[in-house]
């Protein structure tokens, strides 16, 4: 999705609830609360908005189909509604994408997790192949720990420098979920899936995001936010078909928004990495220096519903642009296994 | 208030030609079959209907192992520890499970040990133990 003839797509409002460690409320009340949120931001109400695009995951909710629980919050009775099951990045490239081929001139993007319903990692051995994976226990869990050893393979220092990265990232957050800890504090908390501590990974919760994207001319008077380019790409399932210590599906999402390696315009990157070594993968395939921000906010180590990530992100990085703190920035959302899969957006100033 | 639920659904999933075929050979043979892509040449075990490099289709059954080499491992409280394993004779690699190997090293030799009790699928094989050393 490139610059063209075609409508440009702005960032009108945004709306969060959470990320908290469990939200007492039901999973429509806290959307909802999201929703409200972004449609105030955006001065409209629910008769402003055409079409929704909802993100969440029928596994993790307990219940099939996730967006029925939502429908009526989200304002998609009687309205064209599409539902993704994967991260809330992709609902606003979806909704980018309606935009852009002039379906509609609102859209509404939501995405919603509540990761304290159930044990999250237990539920992802339900997201494995069921032939040759499932039965032998795999879950997310044992994939990162197999691609945090493929990353450190050879590389002595990497469980000192993920604790201190985790470290330093929980500092920035405001801790809503999880007490900041020190390097040494991670080091010795409890292994994960070895090589990875407890420490070093995003501590999970329940949240809900919401945008609404307003198809524009750009130009005075329109929203200070636009969606310059987005993409996304896929790798095999199976963590045996990948080389795990690269995110090859990271760099081709990052060519299909157009984004150069070593972007010289970036000014700030939001990455979806729910564990340390994620970002030293992240900045690899994206080509992200020292030179730009790296989650200033302490990214997803501040805490992240499953799934709310990228949308999350998205947010963040609008934000930063609306108070002068960045020009273009990149949002990032991934999902699957190992980071089997991955979305990205660039945002721009207007 | 909190409404407590539970989900437990048993499903029976079709496991395909190559599956079944490799299943079949570990519990009569034990014996581990991959199969040949038709489009690239590469060796792929496990074995699904297609090349997730190339996207070509499975062709003839190819033998691999039992001998493999450690790619990756990870080991979880309680929950012993996982591999990644490249099969003598197969590209790509296996996802299994780490049986009796106290100081895993990347690089090392390993050599599946089947199940005594065998039903046809990929808990045949009970994991990848140290070459060299059997029950």
């Amino acid at each position: 999705m490139r610059a063209g003839d075609r409508p440009a797509v702005a960032i009108a409002g945004v709306g969060q609830a959470g990320p908290v460690a469990a939200d007492s409320r039901s999973i429509p009340e806290m959307v909802l609360a999201a929703v409200e949120e972004a449609l105030a931001d955006a001065a409209i109400g629910f008769d402003g908005v055409e079409a929704v695009v909802t993100a969440s995951v029928d596994l993790f909710d307990g219940l099939t189909a996730s967006n029925v629980a939502i429908t009526e919050v989200v304002g998609a009775v009687m309205r064209p509604e599409t539902r993704i099951a994967g991260d809330g990045l992709c609902a606003a490239i979806h909704g980018a994408c309606e935009l852009r081929a002039g379906a509609c001139e609102t859209v509404l993007a939501v995405a919603h997790g509540k990761a304290s319903m159930a044990p999250h990692w237990a539920l992802t051995e339900w997201a494995m192949d069921p032939v040759f994976l499932q039965p032998l226990g795999i879950d997310f869990l044992v994939c990162a720990g197999l691609q945090a050893c493929a990353l450190a393979q050879g590389d002595g220092g990497a469980t000192e420098r993920w604790a201190e990265l985790a470290a330093r990232r929980a500092a920035a957050g405001d801790a809503a979920i999880a007490p900041p800890r020190s390097a040494a504090e991670i080091l010795a908390s409890p292994v994960l899936a070895s090589p990875l501590r407890r420490g070093m990974a995003a501590p999970l919760g329940d949240g809900a995001c919401a945008v609404v994207l307003r198809a524009a001319a750009g130009g005075p008077g329109e929203a200070p936010v636009r969606i310059a380019g987005a993409g996304w790409d896929l790798e095999p399932h199976s963590p045996g078909e990948r080389d795990l210590a690269r995110w090859h599906g990271l760099e081709r999402a990052c060519a299909r928004a157009g984004l150069d390696r070593t972007d010289p315009g970036l000014e700030l990157a939001e990455p979806s990495c729910l564990f340390a070594h994620e970002e030293e993968l992240f900045r690899a395939a994206a080509g992200i220096g020292e030179e730009a921000p790296l989650s200033p906010g302490g990214g997803l180590f501040a805490g992240t519903a499953p799934h709310v990530a990228g949308l999350s992100r998205l947010i963040a990085c609008a934000r930063a642009i609306r108070d002068g703190a960045a020009r273009r920035a990149l949002a990032h959302g991934a999902w699957g296994p190992a980071g089997q899969a991955h979305a990205v957006a660039v945002l721009e100033a207007w | 208030m909190i409404v407590e639920g539970r989900v437990q659904i048993p499903f029976r999933y079709a496991a395909g030609a190559a599956a079944s075929r490799f299943g079949a050979a570990l519990r009569d043979e034990r014996r581990i079959l991959g199969a040949r892509c038709t489009g690239c040449d590469r060796v792929l075990c496990p074995p699904g209907p297609f090349c997730g490099s190339c996207g070509g289709a499975a062709g003839a059954a190819v033998e691999v192992g039992p001998g493999a080499t450690l790619l990756a491992w990870t080991e979880l409280p309680d929950r012993g520890a996982f591999a990644l394993v490249r099969l003598d004779g197969a590209d790509g690699a296996l996802a299994h499970r780490l049986v009796d190997v106290p100081e895993p090293r990347v690089g090392m030799r390993l050599r599946a040990r089947f199940a005594p009790e065998r039903g046809g699928d990929i808990r045949d094989i009970e994991g990848f133990g140290a070459e060299g050393i059997e029950r």
